[in-house]
């Protein structure tokens, strides 16, 4: 049993609260990803968990037990840092068998751990050098052979990509998803990266200024966001934000009207909201129709287009505000300078002045 | 056509070189010229006086009148008691001195990284300050301390673990301690400051893995602060070993070389020979090579043995 529970985490630093009362569960051989953007206080919460940082009140819970005052070597966990963190005068192989020799482990089961792990991780004809001969890629992957080789319950990730070129991460992403199918443990990661989160995680957890803002499944999240700020941060390019009024509501029915698009109106089947209250709407590039198809038509002028190939967005404004727009067709459409949309009422979100969803 | 390009192409080659030689010897010129004060100083004041010594080496005789001797002060040095008696002092301070001084320096510096250590400002400032004190100043002090009715005698006899007060100058034993505590408390914090702006140049994260890894703290010194501090400590045992084997203020001004040559180091009999005894400069410069390839030989024993062998 290998979960992890934390209730009421909080943390401070002198009079500063950087984590205020964090509750999750993570399950036994979940992947979890904490994201946010930078000062959410994720790494602070897994250098918590890890116990690199004290817990100033709270509970946390590894494999069933109270942790809080368990010396971080004792609490069943490795750690992956963003530094790779090698010890720059030893070897490969010597990196990833140090701890054990203060373990006790004897030298040949040593040597038979660290070449299980270097298999693993395809290091089998790095061994001998160190690490400075070695590519951010191959670093990073001996960092994780070093956790591996502790054989942990859980697994702590600190942005271990993000020291790493694009074509690198993408490559490493899909390493650490086949690394979590073959060692079949719990995962804890850090990353400021939605991407990365959404391709790894089963659990993605979103956090800003120390407070869980969603936790879920990632397509959960994508489709179902609990407030404008997870709506914003999940999916890319970020969801698309319009200023609205409530004209008129019924049951069932709400009905908006676009201050910067010439009061076009649009009815969404929603039972929340007061007539009159100012509101956001939450479009995702990705969900905008052709123009006629239904909902709301809105005009837009074109400023740049980006042709992807299979795909294009369009970034576009009206009123002031603005929009990008996904286009399948847009190569068609080049030299034109403004085209029309429809807002599908069933695939757009809407937030109160608070940032929270209304349903 | 071709051809007549060709021609003029090469005439123009030609001339271009000429130029770029004049440009590059004009700029050799001013380059030197540049340097040339600087040079003229370090050969008035460097390389004539090393050479200078290196010729009077090999000469004998009392004060100005001296004469060439060949290999006389040579085999003087190996006939002499007092220039025994001071290169035995000198490599005894040297061993025992060194190896404690940069220990308690190591020691000092891991202690006051640590970032939770209460007063650590204090302690480094406290620790740096003896060597930027003022030499004469510390030594009177040190002086008094231990006088025969001083406090260290007082202190040692008020906690009962002295029956009778310590000769500590006039005693050839203790006398060799105090030399060996004032250098290394002057020098102490100064090796100290190195191995600290090393020590602040180690990823903290370093350690956080090896604390994570149940890495006990006795082997994060050991095996991960000690050998990636190697070069820096390459460096201050080199610097140190020169300084101890040039070891001349402290014993000049605690014990005067006394008790009976007890503590008399190579540099002081150097002086003593030059200045105090009638003078015979020809002897005090070939003790003074003595130095010379004793730091020469040292330092490339260190430089072997910390030699990466990985490579």
């Amino acid at each position: 049993m290998s979960s992890v529970k934390l209730r009421d985490v909080r943390k401070s630093f002198g009079h500063v609260e950087v984590i205020k009362g964090v509750d999750l569960d993570i399950e036994d051989k979940e992947f979890v990803v904490f994201v946010g953007p930078s000062g959410c206080g994720k790494t602070t919460l897994l250098r918590m968990i890890a116990g690199l940082e004290t817990i100033t009140a709270g509970n946390l819970d590894i494999g069933g037990e109270r942790m809080n005052e368990v010396d971080p070597s004792k609490r069943g966990i490795a750690m992956v840092f963003q530094s790779y963190a090698l010890y720059p005068h030893m070897t490969v192989r010597e990196n990833m068998g140090f701890a054990l020799r203060f373990a006790r482990v004897p030298k040949d089961e040593i040597a038979r751990q660290v070449n299980e792990a270097a298999r693993i991780l395809a290091l089998d004809p790095l061994l001998d050098r160190y690490p400075k001969q070695l590519s951010g890629g191959q670093r990073q992957r001996v960092a994780i052979g070093r956790a591996i080789v502790r054989d942990p319950e859980v697994f702590l990730f600190d942005e271990p990509l993000s020291n790493l070129d694009a074509e690198l991460r993408v490559h490493m992403r899909i390493e650490l998803a086949r690394l979590h199918k073959e060692l079949k443990t719990t995962i804890v990661y850090v990353t400021h990266d939605q991407v990365e989160a959404m391709t790894l995680a089963d659990k993605i957890v979103v956090m800003r200024d120390g407070i869980i803002e969603q936790a879920g499944r990632p397509l959960d999240l994508y489709d179902d966001p609990a407030n404008q700020f997870v709506a914003g941060f999940i999916g890319s390019p970020k969801m698309n934000f319009l200023a609205a009024t409530i004209v008129e509501k019924a049951a069932g029915n709400v009905t908006l009207e676009l201050a910067n698009h010439g009061r076009a109106r649009l009815t969404l089947p929603l039972t929340g909201g007061t007539v009159g209250e100012a509101v956001t709407l939450g479009v995702r590039a990705e969900h905008f129709g052709e123009a006629g198809a239904g909902g709301a038509d809105i005009s837009l002028d074109i400023d740049v287009a980006e042709h992807l190939g299979s795909t294009s967005y369009v970034y576009a404004s009206a009123g002031g505000e603005a929009l990008v727009v996904e286009r399948e067709e847009s190569r068609h459409e080049n030299g034109r300078s403004h085209i029309v949309v429809s807002i599908d009422p069933e695939r757009a979100y809407l937030f109160d002045s608070q940032g929270q969803r209304i349903r | 056509m071709v051809a007549e390009v060709e021609t003029s192409g090469s005439m123009q080659d030609r001339r271009r070189g000429g130029a770029a030689s004049n440009l590059a010897r004009s700029e050799q010129i001013n380059g030197w010229l540049f340097i040339m004060p600087a040079l003229v100083l370090l050969g008035i004041f460097m390389v004539y006086p090393i050479l200078w010594s290196l010729w009077m080496s090999f000469q004998v005789g009392r004060g100005m009148n001296f004469s060439f001797g060949g290999f006389a002060n040579i085999i003087r040095l190996t006939q002499d008691p007092v220039f025994i008696r001071a290169l035995s002092n000198t490599l005894l301070f040297l061993a025992v001195q060194v190896p404690i001084m940069l220990m308690l320096a190591l020691l000092f510096a891991s202690a006051l990284n640590d970032s939770k250590l209460w007063g650590r400002g204090f302690f480094r400032t406290a620790i740096f300050l003896p060597c930027v004190t003022s030499l004469v100043a510390y030594s009177v002090i040190f002086k008094s301390i231990f006088a025969l009715d001083g406090i260290a005698n007082q202190a040692l006899l008020a906690l009962q673990l002295i029956e009778n007060p310590i000769n500590w100058l006039s005693d050839p034993f203790w006398a060799r301690v105090v030399v060996i505590s004032a250098i290394t408390w002057r020098w102490t914090g100064y090796n100290m400051i190195f191995y600290l702006a090393a020590m602040q140049n180690i990823d903290r994260s370093i350690y956080e893995a090896a604390k994570i890894d149940g890495v006990p703290t006795w082997a994060r010194f050991w095996f991960i602060t000690v050998p990636m501090l190697k070069p820096v400590i390459l460096f201050t045992a080199v610097t140190s070993t020169i300084g101890t084997l040039q070891l001349f203020d402290e014993v000049n001004l605690l014990t005067n070389g006394g008790p009976s040559d007890a503590t008399l180091t190579l540099s002081l009999y150097i002086y003593n020979l030059s200045f105090r005894f009638m003078p015979s400069f020809g002897y005090a410069a070939t003790v003074s090579y003595v130095i010379v390839i004793l730091v020469g030989v040292l330092s490339l024993i260190q430089f072997l043995i910390a030699r990466d062998r990985r490579r």
